[in-house]
């Protein structure tokens, strides 16, 4: 037998510092229990991707040397309005028992969580070396807290509030930032929806010679954006605020001049309210330039198109679809470092099509661009032929997802359902991550999917499929996945319960206007001790109903902190006390 | 010979050795400046002035044995050549590394010992190569760990969740509650319901699911809950008129309930196609990546051993020092209030909190 060579501690500490990736970490901690123990006093670095899997306490326990958090609260599909308003997700008591945890805590990332100005004002208070907050997709907080944040954090390095709510009552927070403050490397208020003091941000800007990303929001006019750039000419990632104005010949100068001046942009974003006049001014940046995203821009297609061919750098575009399927053609041709495509939709409710987007377009890129792993795609038709060639041409692809706008869209060519086609893309894309299905879809794209699918991590179906075999399929063949979410679609009880164990090894599942019936639920939370299974039902007490009645929502989770104590009246946990707790 | 006909003969011989002595007592002289590469030997060498003769030899960590030595001077000879290029050094490096890994344990603890930075982080580097991607057991088998994690330390051990102290009130809540239903149960002299176990087999399952379900086809739209969206185009919620009358139709029909069909699935009434949710799965999403997220790993195969953690420190302290946990507890972070602390009857504590509610 060969012996162990013995490490004094502080080595393997040092290797262990090389390894940074979560994945890496949790497999060194679970080696042995010395590796444990080392382990767990060099982390520094915590990802939390459901809030409510584990608590503050315990995390605090088992890693005491934390300097940077991130934590997810809301489901996914929070994003399209399926959970309902005060679900929870809020993030004060981590906030506050951290606060006492970890003076030193430097980084907060936090996404789909609720925010408070108590929060906030907290978070400024308590660590005194805080340098990044990131705010995606979360709510609940006023332009108050930010105040709190840039007057308090010294140090403050990022502050990012992607997509997040945000009430603007004053829009005075920007002048909290004293004087002192240099440090900023990232500033993002895009979400932000009122007035900022401009002469504020622009001595902010100023003297923050290390500021690297700076994202404006709407209130910001174009002509203020030359001043903005000439203080920041080492900007890499700009968002601009709205990009228009009356065509005035010395302000169109004023800004050709500018983004002449930033040598160093790889990023823009931001265009709302796009005058294509100005759009040249950008023109001697588009080289360089790695990422776009005109996601908001309602520019039509040759200007688009003009736009797009000089960017032949470009790794990820962000686009609505009135770049067409020409436009994706010029795309292909041009811009052969294409990583990752995300095309929206212009008017997703109009029943005719608008624009001249069809599958086509993505298959061209799929052609064109060797590099293309990842793709979100709206269009309004699609064909298995063209899936089929799409999978063929990029088993590269990590992540796909692809909208038909209109649910249950059969192949347009031959009516046929699409499971050959997206069978297609999961048999031949071995390293496919996560997928997001649309169309007219049976049982056997899940049979595709079971087969295929082994490194599936996140799937997301809606309107699909015929029964619990389906669902069977998925939960049984899978043997990455970690979220698993459905709406609409006919699954039930057996395939749920048969795989009931398959649960704990995922995140969560979330399954809303499906055939899970109540008792089921009961029996799955009675049975399953590591699971949150929790019922949101707006209609009252689900008990009130026969046992064989469908739930609402259903929302499955592994925690190892029990039942969540902040539920709101909508929502229920199963186990084996619920009956009682309703007398 | 005279000193200066030596010098001409044998230059070498003015040349300066330092004199080591490894753990296992041999002894070996290596070139002055190579030795002198180890801050280890360095030190030694000018606080204590050993190492210039055999008798007084450095003596060596004991880290460090004569195979390991001999690669470390190895490492020492090469470098400290101040005329090399960073291109020869690094080449020199990858290939400095290339032993198997017992051997490069062993230099790196040496290495350590000795103090010789840049050779720590080369060789811990190639270990964190080796370690990176990984799992626990082929990490174990590489470098002949034990497997001394218990099953239960490895999987989550939720049996009991009782560590959080509401949950464990609420379980004596639910405790009591529980008894006094069955005492109202036996009065009433109803037979109480054994519960469903199902334990019918996955084949047996299966093959109800093949035998053939009937199909649900019900389609009911989600709750409309529009959030003031300013974004063009991107609201993420059907908001017409058309469709927020259809919802309310639908809501109506759900409220009216449930028909079950007779292979006893549940549906709802059907709806007209306008209502159809017109969004499809990815509608409108937010423009944004997470840092990849959304695939990343997470905290949970790891953190599975801590609640068995939990319980035996929970079970240990309860049977030791009951005013020390009490303090232990007033002085957890603020999401806790001990709203009253009363004694009952036969002296033992009685709890109560008050749930914060945020």
């Amino acid at each position: 037998m060969l012996m162990a060579h013995s490490f004094p501690e502080e080595v393997l500490e040092h290797v262990f510092s090389f390894i940074r990736s979560e994945k890496d970490r949790n497999a060194i901690s679970l080696v042995c229990k010395s590796w444990y123990e080392i382990e767990r006093w060099c982390r520094h670095r915590l990802f939390i991707g459901n809030c409510y899997a584990v608590s503050p306490r315990i995390t605090i326990r088992r890693f005491p040397e934390l300097r940077s958090v991130s934590l997810k609260g809301k489901p996914h599909f929070a994003d399209f309005n399926l959970v309902p308003q005060g679900w929870g997700g809020n993030v004060y008591p981590w906030v506050a028992a951290m606060a006492q945890a970890y003076p030193w805590l430097e980084e907060l990332r936090l996404k789909r969580m609720v925010v408070t100005d108590d929060t906030l004002e907290l978070i400024s208070r308590s660590f005194k070396n805080f340098k990044v907050l990131v705010l995606s997709s979360c709510e609940g907080f006023t332009t108050d807290g930010l105040a709190a944040i840039a007057a308090n954090c010294r140090n403050l390095r990022e502050l990012d509030l992607r997509e997040s709510e945000v009430d603007d009552p004053s829009g005075n927070w920007l002048s909290h930032f004293p004087e002192s403050c240099t440090s900023l490397v990232s500033l993002s208020f895009a979400c932000l929806e009122g007035e900022v003091s401009f002469s504020a941000l622009e001595r902010l800007v100023g003297r923050c010679t290390n500021l690297k990303t700076l994202r404006l929001n709407q209130a910001v006019p174009l002509d203020k954006l030359p001043n903005l750039l000439r203080r920041a000419p080492q900007l890499v990632d700009l968002g601009t605020g709205v990009y228009s104005a009356e065509v005035r010949p010395e302000l169109y100068s004023k800004l050709a001049g500018a983004f002449l001046g930033c040598k160093e942009l790889k990023s823009l974003s931001g265009f709302w309210e796009v005058l294509p006049a100005y759009l040249p001014a950008i023109y001697p940046v588009c080289a360089g330039l790695t990422s776009l995203n005109l996601s908001y821009a309602t520019i039509q297609g040759p200007d688009l198109i003009k736009l797009v061919s000089q960017c032949q750098s470009l790794q990820r575009l962000w686009v609505l679809d009135y770049i067409e399927d020409n436009g994706l053609d010029t795309l292909a041709a041009s811009c052969k470092d294409l990583q990752e495509l995300r095309v929206f939709p212009s008017d997703p409710y109009s029943a005719e099509p608008n624009v001249s987007l069809t599958e086509q377009g993505l298959v061209s890129v799929s052609e064109g661009c060797p590099k293309l792993q990842s793709v979100l795609y709206f269009c309004r038709q699609m064909s298995n032929a063209a899936l089929l060639t799409i999978a063929r041409n990029r088993p590269n692809m990590t992540r796909f997802r692809l909208c038909i706008i209109e649910p249950q869209a059969p192949d347009y060519l031959t009516l046929q359902p699409l499971d050959a086609g997206f069978g297609a893309i999961v048999e031949h894309c071995n390293n496919l991550r996560r997928l997001s299905l649309s169309g007219l879809l049976t049982d056997r794209v899940f049979e595709y999917i079971g087969t295929h699918g082994k490194k599936l991590e996140m799937l997301s179906l809606a309107f699909a499929g015929d029964g619990d075999l389906g669902l069977h399929n998925v939960l049984s063949g899978c043997k990455s996945l970690r979220k698993l979410e459905i709406r609409d679609c006919p699954f039930g009880d057996k395939a749920l319960l048969a795989n009931a164990l398959k649960l704990e090894t995922m995140r969560s599942l979330w399954m809303s206007s499906c055939s899970v019936s109540f008792g089921a639920c009961k029996l799955l939370g009675q049975k399953m001790q590591r699971l949150n299974v929790e019922v949101i039902d707006e209609r009252g007490p689900p008990d009130s109903r026969p046992d064989n009645c469908s739930v609402e929502r259903l929302y499955v989770y592994r925690s190892v902190a029990g039942p969540r104590l902040d539920k709101p009246n909508f929502v229920w946990t199963m186990d084996e006390d619920f009956a009682l707790k309703l007398s | 010979m005279s000193e200066g006909e030596m010098a001409i003969i044998k230059p070498e011989v003015m040349k300066s050795y330092i004199w080591l002595q490894t753990a296992d007592g041999s002894i070996q002289q290596v070139e002055e400046e190579v030795a002198m590469f180890c801050p280890m030997i360095c030190r030694e060498i000018l606080q204590t002035g050993m190492g210039s003769s055999k008798n007084y030899a450095i003596s060596l960590p004991q880290k460090v044995n004569p195979t390991t030595l001999s690669l470390i001077l190895d490492y020492c000879r090469f470098h400290q050549l101040p005329g090399r290029s960073n291109k020869e050094r690094k080449s020199f490096d990858e290939k400095f590394i290339r032993i198997d890994t017992k051997r490069l344990c062993e230099l790196t603890s040496a290495a350590d010992s000795l103090q010789l930075k840049p050779l720590v982080d080369l060789t811990s580097r190639a270990l964190a190569r080796m370690i990176e991607g990984k799992t626990p057991e082929e990490i174990r088998e590489t470098f002949h760990l034990p497997d001394d994690l218990t099953e239960e330390e490895k999987l989550e051990p939720l049996r009991n969740t009782a560590d959080d102290l509401r949950i464990r009130l609420l379980n004596r809540l639910y405790a009591r509650k529980r008894k006094e239903l069955k005492e109202k149960q036996k009065m009433k002299n109803v037979e109480v319901e054994e519960e469903r176990v199902d334990d019918r087999s996955v084949d047996d399952l299966l093959s109800f699911i093949n035998g053939g379900d009937g199909g649900f086809e019900g389609v009911r739209a989600p709750k409309n809950k529009k959030k003031n969206q300013r974004r063009k185009g991107h609201s993420k919620d059907p908001s017409t008129n058309d469709v927020n009358k259809n919802h309310k139709e639908m809501d109506d029909l759900s409220s009216a309930c449930c028909k079950e069909d007779e292979s006893g699935n549940v549906f709802m009434a059907s709806h007209s196609k306008a209502a159809k949710l017109k969004v499809a799965v990815d509608g409108f999403p937010p423009k944004v990546e997470f840092d990849d997220g959304d695939i990343d790993d997470e905290l949970d195969p790891a953190m599975k051993e801590e609640l068995d953690r939990e319980v035996e420190d929970f079970a240990r302290r309860l049977n030791s020092d009951w005013p020390e946990r009490m303090q232990e507890i007033l002085s957890l972070g603020q999401d806790r209030k001990l709203v009253s602390i009363s004694m009952n009857g036969n002296g033992s504590l009685r709890r109560y909190t008050s749930l914060e509610r945020r």
